[in-house]
């Protein structure tokens, strides 16, 4: 077998020329400068603005529950919501000021991987647990809507009440906190891998085994959820 | 005014040197898709970038940091139910592959073959900066630098044979 002379294919390497009969012109260059960025620290600062969006949202429908039930004593509760509403959206907008800056100018590649995952560990999670929240928030806020309408007031709750709503609230959560932290996993992975190559560390390769539970797991989850979902359902339609 | 000069200026340098981001694009993405979203990361990386470049080192040498740094920050999303790592690889297409000599086109489908940080060592290596700028590029010893690219290179040089 005829042995390969690197030297020689780097030397052919250096006078390649073909792309040079393919550049791009200033303008297809222009088009990519009006672009967005799609770099994890992008993905990390648009999930927290959206999120503090979704819970202004939530925080202005609950001013409309809080006029409508100004004389009732369920104002407590309301008010409390928003209260937390409040400190979820200062935490959320304290995060974004954390985030390390997109840029690739940072000339060690070590480092900026290591800020990111960093970043990730330390800070971030705890902020989509805050982002799940969003969910809870969403359904409660439903929730005093549905009663306003139906009884005028916020009722006394009985034990089944505090079943399904506090199922539902709960799975809300659940599965929120479950989507985001799988969903920025997966990416976080990718750069914890290129760290680990830098440092030699043996790379944990997933085998096929491994990756056929996780597949199952998800199937599991989400089957769980749907059942959750139709026993919900069925509780509504024939109470 | 001025920001407009240091706007017309960088387009012109990025029009001059991009043949460092197509290189970088070819090893990293298989797919044109891919290596069109690569190739406008890597140019809003090096606009973000430009106000740090001090003019020390040559342009093509900065160039190459970025655009390495962010092809290795690059990562794949996952799919909407499956982890899409699990998918099947993609070949390499060939028409992508412009008219570039048969011997550069093997070189490119083997460095794909390598790991994210082996490609950028590689690359450093082929455009023959030393083992101290590799070294401070990656954030490793130069003795690391060169244990690796000894692995690197009996790797590469096996990919090869069996593409040929």
């Amino acid at each position: 077998m005829k042995a390969i002379d690197l030297d020689s294919i780097k030397a052919a390497w250096k006078i390649e020329r073909s792309f040079e009969d393919h550049k791009l012109s200033e303008a297809d260059i222009q088009g990519f400068l009006s672009g967005k960025s799609k770099d994890i620290s992008q993905l990390f600062r648009k999930g927290l603005i959206f999120d503090i969006v979704l819970k202004s949202v939530v925080g202005v429908s609950l001013i409309g529950v809080f006029f409508l039930l100004r004389a009732n004593q369920s104002i407590i509760l309301v008010s409390s919501i928003l209260m937390l509403i409040l400190w979820a959206i200062r935490y959320q907008w304290l995060m974004i000021a954390r985030i390390p800056k997109a840029t690739a100018s940072d000339p060690v590649f070590r480092t900026s991987l290591e800020n990111k995952v960093k970043f990730y560990h330390q800070h971030f999670r705890k902020s989509l647990y805050v982002g799940a929240l969003s969910n809870s928030l969403f359904i409660l806020s439903g929730m005093l809507y549905y009663f306003y309408f139906k009884y005028g007031e916020i009722r006394q709750f009985t034990w089944d009440d505090y079943l399904v709503f506090g199922v539902t609230i709960i799975i809300g959560f659940a599965l929120g906190a479950y989507a985001q932290i799988a969903h920025h996993n997966f990416q976080v992975k990718q750069l914890e891998s290129c760290l680990k190559e830098i440092d030699e560390e043996s790379m944990s390769a997933l085998t096929l085994r491994e990756q056929r539970i996780k597949k199952r797991r998800l199937i599991l989850i989400f089957l769980l959820a749907l059942i959750c979902g139709l026993l919900l359902l069925a509780f509504f339609i024939f109470k | 005014m001025a920001h407009e000069r240091t706007h017309q200026h960088f387009l012109e340098l990025i029009h001059r040197h991009q043949s460092i981001i197509h290189k970088i694009c070819f090893v990293y993405c298989k797919s044109r898709p891919d290596r069109e979203d690569l190739q406008q990361e890597i140019i809003l990386q090096l606009w973000k970038s430009y106000p740090s470049f001090q003019g020390n080192a040559a342009f093509s040498t900065w160039m190459y940091r970025v655009a390495l740094n962010t092809a290795i920050n690059q990562t794949k999303r996952p799919g909407l139910l499956f982890d899409s790592s699990s998918s099947p690889e993609i070949p390499y297409d060939p028409s992508n592959f412009y008219d570039l000599s048969e011997e550069i086109q093997i070189l490119y489908r083997a460095i794909s073959q390598l790991r994210k940080v082996e490609k950028a060592i590689i690359l450093l290596w082929l455009e023959e900066k030393t083992y101290e700028e590799i070294a401070e590029s990656i954030g490793i010893s130069v003795k690391n630098v060169s244990v690796k690219l000894v692995r690197i290179r009996t790797r590469l040089a096996e990919i090869i044979q069996k593409l040929q």
